[in-house]
Parts: structure tokens; sequence; C-alpha cells
């Protein structure tokens, strides 16, 4: 399966070890900022407890709070939504892919799941 | 109650623990956390978060290198994270007592993985039905061990959909990734060559977990002090165990994977009994 040189199968890859090792970085530094600023007790308080109904506007909101300056919260929780935006991007470039491929069955299915991720992170 | 710290180094030890006795994800991790005095649900949708990282981390290096077969992962994937949603969905509302006797009950599940070894690498002779050839359910990739590369045909997408179904629910009422019976289903039902199975089972267990994470980071379940450094520790965990696999003898593997099933499975009855 190739689109324009490249392969869906080498696409996904970059999708998922980027994602990955980024969000992995990310929440390392988060963590490693709260080691070095607070009582490192997991103690299940309303601030650690994600909130909202909506994922897309969760992860807008971090990259905003993100913007006023980096707290261990705030790159802890990006670390979170980098993580989950990546097998999501996976689908979405399956998506792409199957179009520009002209494979309808395919993208329909791939739809399906988007679309099913998409309903279930904007409605819970 | 548990620092992050002790969270994290925890992590680390049922990581490795899991990747060298072929149990994956949280199905280590969350027990463990439970014995520390985590709340069950908060180990749970942790868990689910995790795994996003430790299957779709595990799965590229065989994405790219085309044994993952993606056109029967995204089939497959249609059902699987429709069972996710509810699964999580269920363990959001019912009761904690409830999700031990289930944790303990889906662990007997792990041992289908022993039955499996020794069976065929690839299944011969499949005869596709109508559907899996409309749906192109085929594929080839290179056999490092067998030095030559293994051309496949799968069969009973229709059934193995609803199979994935019922592993999805169990997935994500329990936070766990549910590899060993999603790769019984792989090669008992759709005739999957043995790493064509285990390596898209990993796959799919990426979209499953964010299916599943889907319903817990706003059920008020998800906290991120406890998800973060469990994400880091089992991640960290899999790679160690991964790279020190091949310096242990299988028998030994083998005699571990069953004392730490049957001790997870201990723990979870007991804590199910005096909760």
């Amino acid at each position: 399966m190739r689109v324009r040189g490249r392969d869906l199968e080498t696409i996904i890859s970059y999708i998922l070890t980027i994602g990955v090792l980024v969000s992995l970085a990310v929440e390392g530094v988060g963590l490693g900022y709260y080691a070095t600023t607070e009582s490192l007790q997991v103690d299940f308080t309303s601030r650690w407890q994600t909130s909202g109904n909506d994922f897309f506007a969760y992860a807008w909101g971090t990259l905003l709070s993100l913007g006023e300056g980096a707290t261990p919260l705030s790159l802890i929780a990006l670390g979170i939504v980098l993580l989950m935006v990546t097998p999501y991007l996976r689908v979405l470039a399956s998506v792409v892919y199957f179009t520009v491929e002209r494979n309808p069955k395919y993208a329909l299915i791939s739809l399906f799941v988007l679309s099913v991720l998409t309903i279930s992170l904007k409605a819970h | 109650m548990v620092d992050v710290i002790t969270v994290l180094l925890l992590s680390i030890l049922a990581g490795l623990l899991g990747s060298l006795v072929g149990l994956g994800g949280s199905l280590i991790t969350t027990p463990a956390l439970v014995a520390l005095g985590v709340p069950v649900k908060y180990a749970i949708a942790a868990g689910m978060v995790t795994i996003i990282a430790t299957s779709s981390g595990s799965a590229s290096s065989y994405v790219r290198e085309k044994i993952v077969n993606v056109k029967a992962a995204m089939f497959l994937e249609m059902f699987t994270i429709v069972g996710a949603i509810a699964g999580a969905s269920v363990t959001s509302i019912v009761p904690a007592k409830l999700l031990y006797f289930f944790f303990a009950a889906f662990l007997l599940t792990s041992f289908v993985g022993i039955g499996r070894r020794g069976r065929e690498e690839v299944p011969q002779a499949v005869n596709q039905d109508g559907l899996a050839r409309w749906l192109q359910l085929e594929g080839s990739y290179h056999d490092k061990s067998l030095g030559k590369d293994v051309n496949y045909k799968l069969t009973r997408p229709a059934l193995g959909g609803a199979g994935m179904f019922v592993a999805g629910i169990a997935a994500g009422m329990l936070g766990i990734g549910a590899g060993a019976f999603k790769v019984s289903i792989h090669e008992l039902i759709l005739k999957m060559p043995s790493k064509v199975s285990t390596t898209t089972s990993s796959f799919i267990i990426g979209m499953t977990a964010l299916a599943g994470a889907s319903v817990y980071i706003f059920s008020g379940l998800l906290y991120l002090d406890l998800a973060a450094p469990m994400m880091i520790g089992t991640t960290l965990g899999a790679f160690l165990g991964g790279r020190s696999l091949n310096r242990i003898r299988s028998s030994t593997l083998h005699r571990l994977f069953l004392v730490v099933v049957l001790l997870v499975m201990v723990e979870m009855l007991y804590k199910g009994v005096t909760a």
C-alpha cells in the first residue's frame, strides 16, 4: 500500500513512535518538575482529576494553560493529551490514506472507527 | 496512601515482570496498586491510559516491518472499540466489589496462551469465506526465524469481530489490554499466523485503550498523578523486560508466569471477598 512514495505502515509507525516518545518525555519533565516543587503523595485530590466532558476542549484548555506558564499539572496533563491523540491521529491518517488510495471499503471502515472515537471523546 | 516514587518503581517492576511472562499492560500493575491501597477503579482508569503507551510503543516497529496486518486490525477495531466504550461505562457505575471478581475470572483467559504454544506457526490451506475475500484479508511478511516470506489468508471475520467485541468489553471494564484473549481469537477463528496475531493484537490494543480511556478521562476516575508515573514506569519496565527476554530460559519463564497469575488471582479474590 503506497501513496506518494510512502506506505501506510511507515506513516503509522512514525505517528506511533513520535507520539509515544514525545508524550513520555513531556510526562517525565512534568513529573521531574513536580518532584522539585511539591510533596509527592498521590492523595487523589480533585486538582489531579481530569475534568470537563469534552476531550478536545480539555486538550485546548491544557494548551492555553501552558501559554500562561508551565506547571507540573499542566505538563502532566499535556503528556496525557499527547498520548491520547497518538492513536487518534493514527486512525485519521488511515482515513486520509485509504481515501487517497481510492479504497472506499477501508476508507469507510476507518471513518467508522474515527467517528465512534470522536463521539466518545466529545460526549463523555 | 502511595507516593509517586512508589508507583513509579512498582510500575517498572510490574512492566518488567509482565513483559517477561507475556502479560502486558496493566494486568500486574493494577492488582499491585490495589494491594498498596489504591481504589480499584482509580487503578483501572490509570491502567487504561498506560496501555496506550505500552502497546503503541511496542507495535510501532512491527508496523514498519509490515508484520502487523493493518487492514484486519482496522476491521476488528470497529468491534473492539465499541466493546471497550461499553465496558468502561459499566465500570463507572458498578460496585467496586464486582470488579475484583471479574478481574480474577479474566486472569483465567491468560492461561489460554499456554495452550497456544507449540501450535503451527502458519496455518496451512485456509479456505477464505466470502466476507474475508471481500475485505481483502490476506497478507505477507518476512519471517526471520523461518528465513522466508510468508503468504497467508484470513477467514471468518464476522465471527472474529463478535469475539473482539467481547474482548473489548473485558478490556474496557478492567483497564487491561486483553491481549491473550485477542490473540486466541486471531489464531483460532481468523487463522492468523502466530507472529501476525501477536503484533496485530498489540496494535489493536492501543486503539481499544483509547476508546476505554475516552470514558475514564471524564468519569471522575482518572487521576493524573497516578497515571503519569504508572505510564512511564510500565513502559520503561516493559522495554527493559523485552531486552532481557532472550537471556532467561523458557521453563523458568513458564513457572514464573504460573506463580504471577496465581498470586494476582488470589489477591483479587481475597479483595473481592473482604471488600
